[in-house]
């Protein structure tokens, strides 16, 4: 029964401290007006504007990232699959507030990606700043969804190195998840 | 020349360059869906707006929040500046921020850091 998965579901929400959540296609409307809810969530929670600016940064830069990444996926026959299979929560606990976000990623994509954040998660202050600039400097163009910033920027704002995780789910796809800590 | 205006939306800046004054101001958050795309538009009109201006051009930012394919833009829009100011046009560029927000800060700082142009930083007072 869909009453009792509802309080279910609403129990482990508040058991990981999960403030706001959102399971589905995300569009640039759904990211605007959730980045709008966090930001006023801190606010009425007279949280210092430096975090709340921080947590609205890597909560922007984590949906752009899946949302870019769907859209580098739009000529693949599992598309829909993808398009659909992006989560990100936002909550906060001990340690502070946290950003997690997971979605589904083509199993050839995985190595890429884990390599760059391996390298993001072991450069220092200055070496990320230095890494910043350098990918900086790298022209951009229309057809390029991102900039290739985002996750050397988190890993800046971050109060530790972000955490992922891979789940193999089949031949194609793992499901990929990032944390980061404010 | 034409004056460039386009409204702020929640993902996107003001942007209001009067060339009947000089005056260049972009003011607002920055997170568009396709940030080249946003911008490009606005890259064309600064080259032609280079090109021919002679008097002194004042630009003014404002940016309480721009994601990293935004700064990315900005830098190009800027190393548009930086070059003309080289090649002897006269351009100013005055950035606000909140003391409160120090990531806004610290993103002019680095931009100030790869730029030629007289730069000033100002402090502004939030309601």
């Amino acid at each position: 029964m869909i009453e009792k998965k509802l309080l279910e579901l609403q129990s482990l929400m508040h058991g990981e401290g999960i403030l706001i959540n959102f399971s589905g296609r995300f569009s640039q409307g759904i990211i605007e007006e959730l980045g709008e809810a966090v930001k006023n969530h801190m606010q009425a929670d007279n949280r210092p504007k430096n975090d709340i600016y921080n947590v609205f940064a890597i909560f922007i830069e984590q949906t752009q990232n899946i949302k870019n990444y769907c859209a580098s996926k739009e000529s693949c026959s599992c598309y829909g699959k993808i398009l659909n299979s992006g989560i990100v929560s936002i909550g906060k606990n001990e340690q502070g507030y946290f950003i997690c976000s997971g979605n589904l990623v083509d199993n050839n994509d995985i190595l890429a990606l884990t390599q760059q954040l391996d390298k993001v998660k072991s450069l220092d202050k200055d070496g990320l700043k230095k890494l910043y600039k350098e990918q900086m400097k790298k022209g951009i163009s229309i057809d390029d969804r991102g900039a290739g910033l985002g996750l050397i920027d988190m890993a800046r704002k971050a109060s530790t190195p972000p955490q992922y995780s891979v789940t193999p789910l089949d031949v194609q796809f793992s499901f990929f998840t990032l944390k980061v800590m404010v | 020349m034409e004056k460039l205006y386009i409204e702020p939306t929640k993902g996107t800046p003001e942007i209001n360059f009067d060339p009947a004054q000089n005056l260049l101001i972009l003011k607002g958050q920055s997170y568009p869906e396709n940030a080249f795309k946003f911008y490009e538009p606005i890259f064309h009109w600064v080259d032609a707006y280079l090109e021919e201006v002679k008097e002194e051009v004042t630009i003014e930012i404002n940016l309480p929040y721009i994601n990293t394919s935004s700064s990315k833009c900005l830098m190009m829009l800027l190393d548009k500046f930086d070059e003309a100011y080289n090649q002897g046009k006269k351009i100013t560029l005055n950035w606000y921020y909140d003391e409160e927000n120090e990531s806004e800060l610290e993103c002019a700082e680095e931009f100030q850091e790869d730029l030629t142009i007289p730069f000033n930083l100002f402090l502004v007072q939030e309601d």
